[in-house]
């Protein structure tokens, strides 16, 4: 199993098409203490899926996580509620909060990825002479592009 | 000098079966007898059957194959038998090895060594019998050389069977010179190729000429071994020019044959000139400028010389440094020769009328495809590292370059700067200082920047409604988060035990140093000075080894917007510039590393994106931190490319292809395997490899162009599938003009993303 972590500035998302594709699971990661990173999340889960274009994006598995909840409860911004109704929306994706800081809530959240990463993989394998026919690169990606 | 020589043939003297009589002006003084030696009555006996050595010269190679491993040294001779008139002088090849352990053997050496110093005096004797008691004259008895020898490529032929002779002096690119002879006969003869930077004989009467200063003594051509041969073949028969065909002599010609004044072409089956060769002889002056021109300075600055246009050679040859070109000059000439292996001996391939697309393959094989072959015998040096003295030295009593800013770029790309040259040194490379500069101009440059660096700081720090705005919020918190994650093992940033000044701030718990605050303050600074580019990631990267080198904010912040006037590409909001590096890189493996590329291919990866970050920040997390600051430096002086990044880029895999191909068939495993190279490589193995690539892929561009250029004009049809196409992108890899590109104004709304 690998782990990639992406850049995280917008305009080097380009890049996804190759790092994206062929993933099993994607983690969508913010800052508990920073509502704009939260809201983001929306937007990072679609580029995801128009860039890795997996066969059946409505049950591609991704995890979101809420870090730093070691920080002081006063500078909290986005609440547990709140994350969960988002996931909820999304297909009830399993959602986890962490410190990366404190070591917090991580090898959970990594459990459950791992998880989902193999099952994606066995359900691929079985599917792979379809999607070995489907030549996705650089141009032909546009066409699929919704943005 | 008298004795050395007495001494040499004292040696060979125990039995000696020639006569031999050395009386050769240059060493003996007329007067004296002592180079008269005299031996072996019995050799006289035999010496009916032996032939005299009229001239030998050494190291003339047969290229049997095109491979240089093939090659076979051997003497051109020319030998007179026994009361032959000229006509039946023989002009022989015989290959070192034939001679190897024989007397004679000694004879051709000293008759290479030693030449018949004047033209008359190989004339044809009009006593063939070994007359001794002529004054002067040389006479050295051999065996006869064989007449032809199918398995040593040994021939020997009458100058009466000789039509012409097909001179080729070396010249860039086609390095060895070259005869060929065409007999009456027809009969195949191996082309003759002169290693002169082997030839001892060839060297020191190349270095002579050189200290009695005229080089290109004959007419406007370099001197070489075919040339000294030709001189001593003049005494023996007459050799006409052709008009049609200049590089065609013909030999005693019939008054048919000057009539014509042209050779038999179509009998003796005359290749037609080859393409290479044709191409070449107009770059012929450019190799005689660029040799004539080494001298303090190093090789690569004779390859560089190339692009600028020619220049009268009578112009040189007045000019002080010309007199220096001493062993600069071999040097230089061995080192040409080598970087043209393989091209001399595509040469041999063409002549055999071999059509060019099968050459093709050949050159671009020997060109490209055999790295390893040619690191081995093909050394580029890199050099001590610029000192503080030696930087000093280069500036006069004003402050003021005296060395051309090109020799200076040239010092520092191959050395690069000693730390404590650096905070000088770089403000050149980043264009802070303009290099004609003087000391008290720079220093109302840095008193000027000071304050103009303070004054824009000032404006975003008091202006309490831009430090409202969304965007500048969204920048400043990237810039910190950015900051405070950048170069923390080196020590000036690795403290944080000063308390944040700002509370709101996410590191307010976390604490802070005064230079991660400095370098916030730069970058937030730039983001306010380039507005449509702003703060991206990455540039945290770039500023920090400025601001640790100069330990100075305002100095460090003009050095890092000269910088990133050639990073700006690097950023642009549409990732255009950096897609264009990728794409040039894409095009230069394909060129240079094609089996690689395939691999490539199969693994899905020719977008290049391993390559990302490497580009994006200028192998800033590859590298350790001073090797950074090294490779840096050497990148700035764009002295052979601007884009001379690529070509390290090249170099790493050049490095690791073998293994990659072996190993890692999947673009993710590349991608890892990529990132794991980080740390790992080593920087001046890398530097030397990749200014071999873009030596190769000069070389390779050239002959590519000069190819088509011939295809075009011997075939309007043109036969051109063969030859890769040289886009725009490589071409561009050749400019050493800075690509600057500025990102477009930034649309409302947009944020710092
Ligand atoms: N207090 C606290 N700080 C954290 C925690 N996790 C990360 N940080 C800090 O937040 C900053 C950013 O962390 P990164 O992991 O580099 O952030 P990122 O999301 O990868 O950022 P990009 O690479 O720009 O996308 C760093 O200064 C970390 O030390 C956490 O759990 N608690
Ligand atoms: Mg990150």
């Amino acid at each position: 199993m690998q782990i990639w972590d992406t850049a995280g500035q917008e305009r080097f998302q380009s890049l996804g098409v190759a790092f994206y594709r062929g993933a099993d699971c994607c983690v969508l990661m913010y800052d508990v203490n920073n509502a704009k990173s939260f809201e983001a999340l929306e937007n990072w889960r679609d580029e995801f899926l128009i860039q890795a274009n997996p066969r059946d994006p409505d049950s591609f598995p991704f995890v979101v996580i809420g870090n730093k909840i070691d920080v002081e409860d006063s500078k909290r911004a986005v609440s547990t509620k709140r994350a969960q109704a988002f996931c909820a929306s999304k297909g009830n994706l399993p959602y986890f909060e962490t410190s990366a800081k404190e070591a917090t809530g991580v090898e959970q959240a990594f459990e459950v990825v791992a998880r989902n990463a193999l099952q994606q993989e066995d359900a691929q394998d079985f599917s792979q002479e379809y999607s070995d026919a489907i030549n996705i690169n650089l141009d032909s990606d546009s066409s699929s592009c919704a943005c | 000098m008298l004795l050395d020589i007495s001494e040499v043939i004292n040696d060979s003297i125990g039995e000696i079966e020639c006569v031999e009589r050395v009386v050769s002006p240059r060493f003996f003084d007329d007067t004296t007898e002592s180079g008269f030696v005299l031996v072996d009555m019995d050799a006289r006996a035999d010496s009916s059957t032996k032939v005299q050595l009229l001239f030998s010269k050494s190291k003339v190679y047969v290229h049997p194959t095109s491979s240089a491993k093939d090659n076979i040294p051997g003497y051109l001779a020319l030998v007179r038998p026994k009361n032959a008139s000229n006509t039946e002088v023989l002009l022989s090849w015989v290959p070192e090895s034939s001679l190897a352990g024989s007397r004679d053997l000694d004879y051709y050496v000293k008759v290479d060594l030693e030449p018949p110093h004047a033209a008359d005096e190989i004339g044809p004797s009009t006593n063939a019998s070994n007359s001794r008691n002529t004054s002067g004259i040389r006479e050295v008895l051999v065996s006869p050389p064989p007449r032809s020898s199918i398995s040593s490529y040994a021939f020997s032929i009458p100058l009466s069977n000789i039509y012409s002779i097909q001179v080729r002096p070396p010249s860039f690119g086609w390095w060895w010179g070259s005869l060929i002879l065409h007999t009456k006969t027809e009969e195949t003869l191996p082309a003759l190729f002169f290693h002169d930077s082997e030839s001892q004989s060839t060297i020191l009467q190349r270095k002579q000429r050189t200290k009695d200063f005229e080089p290109f003594a004959n007419g406007d051509e370099l001197f070489w071994g075919g040339e000294q041969f030709l001189q001593s073949l003049k005494n023996l028969a007459a050799l006409e020019t052709s008009t049609l065909e200049p590089s065609i002599m013909l030999v005693n010609p019939e008054p048919e044959d000057r009539r014509a004044f042209s050779p038999r072409s179509a009998k003796v089956q005359q290749p037609k000139e080859d393409p290479i060769s044709k191409a070449l002889k107009d770059v012929r002056w450019s190799i005689l400028e660029k040799l004539a021109r080494v001298t303090r300075l190093s090789r690569q600055v004779a390859l560089d010389v190339i692009d600028k246009s020619p220049q009268s050679v009578k112009v040189l040859l007045n000019k002080p440094e010309v007199k220096k070109i001493g062993d600069d000059f071999d040097s230089a000439k061995v080192y040409l020769a080598k970087w043209a292996l393989g091209i001399a001996e595509e040469a041999q391939r063409s002549r055999s009328k071999v059509v060019w697309n099968d050459g093709y393959e050949d050159i671009m094989g020997s060109a490209v495809g055999d790295f390893e072959l040619l690191s081995v015998d093909y050394s580029i040096e890199r050099r001590n590292e610029v000192g503080l003295a030696e930087w000093s030295a280069f500036f006069d009593h004003t402050g003021r370059l005296s060395l051309t800013v090109s020799e200076v770029k040239e010092r520092i790309f191959h050395g690069g700067l000693a730390p404590a040259v650096r905070s000088q040194a770089w403000l050149f490379l980043l264009g802070v200082f303009p290099w004609d500069s003087d000391e008290s101009q720079r220093r109302s440059i840095l008193s000027e920047k000071r304050n103009e660096y303070y004054r824009l700081k000032g404006k975003w720090w008091n202006d309490t409604e831009r430090q409202d705005d969304d965007f500048w919020k969204d920048q400043k918190s990237r810039i910190e988060k950015d900051v405070h994650r950048t170069d923390r093992n080196i020590s000036i940033f690795s403290d944080s035990d000063t308390p944040h000044p700002d509370p709101e701030s996410r590191f307010a718990e976390t604490g802070t140093n005064l230079h991660l605050e400095q370098l916030k303050d730069l970058l937030i600074t730039y983001n306010e000075y380039n507005v449509n580019l702003g703060y991206v990631q990455g540039m945290s990267d770039l500023l920090s080894p400025l601001y640790v080198v100069f330990q100075d904010d305002a100095i460090a912040f003009w050095a890092f917007c000269g910088f990133m006037k050639r990073m700006e590409r690097n950023f642009l909001r549409d990732q255009s510039g950096m897609r264009q590096q990728l794409l040039s890189l894409d095009h230069l493996v394909q060129l240079m590393l094609p089996k690689l590329y395939v691999h490539f291919e199969k693994a899905d990866s020719t977008h290049f994106f391993f390559f990302f970050r490497m580009l994006l920040v200028w192998y800033k997390r590859e590298f350790e931190w001073d090797d950074v600051l090294r490779l840096w430096e050497v990148l700035w002086t764009d002295y052979l490319s601007s884009q001379f990044h690529l070509f390290v880029a090249l170099a790493i895999l050049d490095k690791n292809k073998d293994e990659i191909m072996e190993h890692y068939t999947q673009f993710d495993e590349i991608l890892k395997y990529m990132n794991e190279l980080s740390m790992k490589i080593d920087l001046e193995d890398t530097l030397v490899r990749a200014e071999i690539l873009f030596t190769r892929f000069k070389k390779t561009v050239d002959m590519v162009d000069r190819k088509r250029a011939e295809q075009n004009n011997e075939d309007a049809a043109g036969q051109q599938e063969g030859l890769p196409k040289i886009s725009d992108e490589l071409r561009l890899l050749l400019s050493k003009e800075v690509i600057e590109t500025k990102e477009v104004e930034r649309p409302p709304n947009a944020g710092g993303g």
